[in-house]
């Protein structure tokens, strides 16, 4: 948790130390913090955030898609949309950024243990469900079934396809989708909400987590109410327009709830108390 | 017990000149030859403090400046290596003292919503806590008000000494004067004489008279269900904000309206990082990168600002309204949307419905 | 004689079955304001006034909030206007925002508009208001207490000072007879030489101690009929950003030029721009002095003649001199 005395709006100064392409628009950066000891002493919970700092350009709001057990580097993966992020893009190895983490709340961990984990993920959504994915990989006792739904539109649209086979043999199944047919594709074709149906999962003691485009969700949603999930087992985070990200410019809130402070993870239950204004 | 003085309204510039010495002092001056409006400037000799109506914009920019620097920032190649660069980063300020002087209690309680969301929450925002900390106020009893006004409505009053350092009667030909705290009473030597036993009595009466008033004809402080319950009515918020032309001017000129933006502002290699007023009233304020907008109408932004004054705010902080009830953004709107009206119709549209 | 208010309320109960909103003014906050009125059901009717606190231009609501170039049921959108506002309807047909044949005008002509602030500064303690009416050169209020009588110039906006059409120039009906204007055409652009026979430098310094006082609000912008581009407007945009968030001076002359020359030759002069500022920024002036350039090369006004196109629009080949 953040000093209280420090300047909230202060970032610490980050390398790039290396830059992935996942897809045609999205990037993953691993950054490590100038200071040494502010890296080493750094902690955070799966599913809380971080505004990263392009200075002459902005701030922008990323999950920290690296786990907690994992903390050679900070992961950040950035889709390419606004100026922030196009800027983001342009950056190279070596090049300095400004860190402004951990912010928000985390995914429950602890009320997640022993528990079947269902992931669904569209996209980009992938990023957030990655951290807890790792986490729960690299406490694999403390969590029970562990399924994971992963759709885009397309092959190429898969993020971190390189690491399926590390979650395969950590004891995740793995079901993956993509709209429609393509040259070369094995796996499922399907939307997500679609296949999610398809493969109909048992609810009993089991927790979902999902994280994808609005559109995809909403479906989503529909499916796992079919299925029986009630509104504290399925959890997800959202996205809004943040700017402190430290509950005081007012921008990202629902009601009375601030996305960067009491979010950006809720369950379903939260969620339907709060003002249909998403 | 403290000290009471008077100073007459003719002693009044040199009374400022005395205590701009010691520290910045903002008054309520015209905006301009043949205005009538009335804004909070930094003192300065022939300036004419103007006492005898409301400002149009409150002293809200002392503490929260309309664009403030939070951090400063330098790219710089690393001389040990040419091709990489290093960030040269500073934030901070130094902050000098300020009083604000002839403010009302109205403008006084916008910094209480201030003081909840900078200072109290998980987070501390330096910048205010800085100012807040250095900051007093000689605040003016109202006997002013309009048709406008209604701080009664929200649990405050013409009256309403809560907040101020310094408190100021008219009476007579001028005013008298009392420390209401320490921070207050070490002024009290600069600024003017003991007040006669005959004035003390008279500001005495006339702080009765005027608490005892009642400004605003509605309680609009338990409003918070009543919301709820009208969130989803779309007709009523159509009906209520057709008229709105969707400007930013009634959170700009509201004491108690905190929100702002975050952006840079470079030049070259160097640049700011600025934070500056922003209004939820706004299509931008949360139009997000992929183009989706929570808030996309007028009537779904002004719903959000309704509930975050009278709803959301209260119930987040025991009941406290953040609403000071001065009817700036009444008297400054275009089409003089009235706050009170569109806050009292949702109790009356829930009575009918029972 | 007939209380216009009266009048307006039973012309548009006439034909209200035809209509889907009646743009019209109600009573404000007190009784020395009116707000804008959406009338939707026919109830309501007996809500519309009409006095000279009557300030809005209700043609802003056209483009922005009604969308008036298409009306799928066939329903029309009843509009009251002044003569000021009637300019601005013509304008907003001549560049095509609006249809005519959407629209059911009701003219009234205009004898002045009270600016509260001078009013104010006259008579700050004015309290119980019954009445607010213009009798010859004089603005007549009554009160419980007594009536009081203002010169007409003195409290009116500055808009009405420079007022050459009270009588509004496309209409369905005219509520009213006819009125003469308060100017010529001679003494049409008066502010504008009033500034310009300050010196270079001493016309600089009145602007910047004007525009210093800017906070950047928008609501000239936003009350101006004619900005139509809504939520895409260039001073707002982040990709690319073109106006820093600073509130310096420099970056309030951008938004002001910006302004004004996006309305070069298309303004028509409402005033509803100087109306709304908070800080009384004298806006208009900016506008008409670039209006007057427009009037002299290309002998053009906006908001008069619904089938001219604004020049600035299109292009001459044989034009000289540009």
């Amino acid at each position: 948790m953040p000093k209280i005395d420090s300047n909230p709006f202060l970032p610490e100064l980050a390398t790039i130390q290396d830059i992935i392409q996942e897809t045609s628009n999205i990037l993953t950066f691993r950054v490590v913090l100038n200071d040494e000891q502010k890296m080493r002493e750094f902690s955070f919970q799966p599913g809380q955030v971080g505004q990263l700092s392009v200075f002459g350009v902005g701030e922008s709001t990323f999950v920290i898609n690296s786990p907690p057990t994992r903390k050679d580097y900070l992961q950040f993966s950035v889709m390419r949309t606004g100026e922030v992020t196009q800027r983001l893009h342009q950056l190279n190895i070596g090049d300095q950024i400004g860190v402004r983490a951990p912010l928000g709340n985390g995914f429950p961990v602890d009320k997640l243990k022993a528990h079947d984990i269902l992931f669904i993920a569209g996209g980009i959504g992938m990023a957030p469900l990655r951290t807890l994915l790792l986490y729960m990989l690299d406490n694999r006792e403390d969590y029970g079934d562990i399924m994971l739904i992963y759709g885009a539109r397309s092959p190429e649209d898969l993020c971190y396809t390189y690491e399926f086979d590390e979650w395969r043999s950590g004891g995740v199944r793995l079901v993956l989708t993509v709209d429609r047919e393509f040259p070369g594709w094995k796996e499922r074709v399907g939307f997500v909400p679609t296949v999610l149906t398809e493969e109909a999962p048992s609810s009993y003691n089991c927790k979902a987590v999902t994280c994808g485009p609005p559109i995809m969700i909403k479906f989503v949603l529909i499916g796992l109410k079919r299925l029986d999930f009630e509104d504290h087992q399925i959890i997800t985070t959202l996205e809004k327009r943040m700017k402190c990200g430290i509950g005081i410019c007012g921008r990202c809130n629902i009601g009375t709830k601030y996305v960067c402070v009491d979010g950006p993870v809720f369950s379903y239950e939260e969620l339907r108390q709060m003002v249909p204004e998403i | 017990m403290y000290e009471k003085i008077f100073i007459a309204q003719g002693e009044l510039a040199a009374m400022l000149e005395r205590l701009s010495k010691e520290m910045d002092v903002w008054v309520p001056v015209e905006m301009g030859d043949e205005k009538w409006g009335v804004r909070f400037l930094p003192y300065y000799r022939d300036n004419v403090v103007v006492l005898d109506r409301q400002s149009t914009i409150g002293p809200k920019n002392v503490l929260f400046p309309q664009v403030e620097t939070l951090l400063r920032f330098r790219y710089q190649k690393d001389s040990q290596d040419p091709s990489k660069q290093r960030i040269d980063l500073k934030d901070r300020q130094e902050v000098s003292s300020a009083l604000v002087f002839g403010a009302r209690p109205c403008d006084v309680r916008g910094f209480f919503t201030f003081d909840h969301v900078f200072l109290n929450g998980r987070y501390k925002d330096p910048y205010y806590a800085q100012c807040r900390e250095k900051t007093l106020f000689a605040t003016l009893l109202c006997d002013t008000e309009d048709s406008a006004c209604f701080c009664s409505s929200v649990d405050s009053g013409p009256g309403d000494r809560e907040g101020s350092d310094l408190w100021m009667v008219p009476v007579d030909d001028g005013y008298v004067i009392e420390a209401l705290n320490d921070k207050g009473r070490k002024l009290i030597p600069i600024m003017g004489k003991p007040a006669t036993p005959e004035q003390i009595e008279k500001a005495q009466r006339i702080q009765e008279q005027v608490t005892a008033k009642r400004i605003g004809e509605y309680d609009l402080t338990r409003s918070a269900k009543d919301f709820t319950g009208r969130f989803e009515d779309m007709d009523y918020w159509r009906d209520m904000v057709s008229r709105c032309i969707s400007c930013g001017i009634c959170t700009f000129v509201c004491p108690t309206c905190y929100c702002f933006n975050i952006t840079d502002e470079s030049r070259d290699l160097e640049g700011e990082r600025i934070r500056s007023w922003d209004s939820c009233m706004f299509y931008h304020y949360t139009l997000e990168a992929s183009g989706h907008n929570p808030r996309p109408e007028k009537f779904e932004r002004y719903r959000n600002r309704v509930g975050h004054k009278f709803s959301y705010f209260p119930d987040t902080y025991n009941g406290m309204i953040s609403c000071c009830g001065c009817g700036r953004c009444i008297r400054s709107c275009p089409v003089f949307i009235d706050i009170r009206k569109i806050v009292h119709h949702l109790k009356e549209a829930v009575d009918a419905e029972n | 004689m007939e209380d216009k208010a009266k009048t307006l309320q039973r012309e548009f109960l006439k034909v209200f079955e035809k209509l889907e909103v009646v743009l019209g003014w109600e009573p404000g906050y007190d009784s020395l304001h009116a707000s804008p009125s959406f009338i939707r059901q026919v109830e309501d009717l007996n809500k519309l006034v009409w006095n000279p606190l009557c300030s809005q231009n209700l043609c802003n609501y056209l483009v922005k909030t009604l969308n008036a170039s298409v009306r799928e049921d066939g329903k029309k959108i009843g509009i009251c206007v002044k003569g000021c506002d009637s300019r601005s309807l013509v304008a907003l047909i001549q560049e095509k925002f609006v249809t005519r044949e959407t629209l059911y005008i009701v003219g009234i002509p205009c004898e002045g508009t009270v600016n509260w602030h001078r009013l104010m500064r006259f008579e700050p303690s004015l309290k119980d208001v019954q009445k607010v009416t213009i009798q010859g050169q004089e603005l007549v209020v009554e009160t419980a207490q007594k009536t009081y009588r203002f010169p007409l110039q003195h409290v009116m906006e500055q808009r009405c000072l420079h007022c050459r059409y009270p009588n509004p120039i496309i209409y369905d009906l005219l509520v009213g007879e006819p009125i003469t204007p308060h100017a010529g055409d001679d003494q049409a652009y008066g502010d504008v030489e009033k500034i310009e026979q300050y010196s270079l430098p001493d016309r600089l310094k009145f602007w910047e101690k004007e525009i210093d006082r800017c906070i950047r609000c928008y609501a000239c912008r936003n009350a101006c009929p004619l900005c139509v581009c809504r939520d895409s407007c260039i001073v707002e945009t982040r990709t690319p950003k073109w106006l820093a968030q600073r509130c310096d001076l420099k970056e309030k002359f951008f938004y002001h030029m910006i302004h004004a020359m996006h309305l070069a030759g298309r303004c028509t002069e409402c005033g509803e721009c100087e109306r709304v500022c908070p800080v009384e920024i004298p806006v208009t002036l900016i506008k008409k002095k670039l209006n007057q350039i427009v009037k002299e090369l290309l002998d053009y006004e906006a908001g008069i003649d619904p089938q001219k196109q604004p020049p600035l629009l299109t292009f001459d080949p044989s034009e000289k001199g540009i």
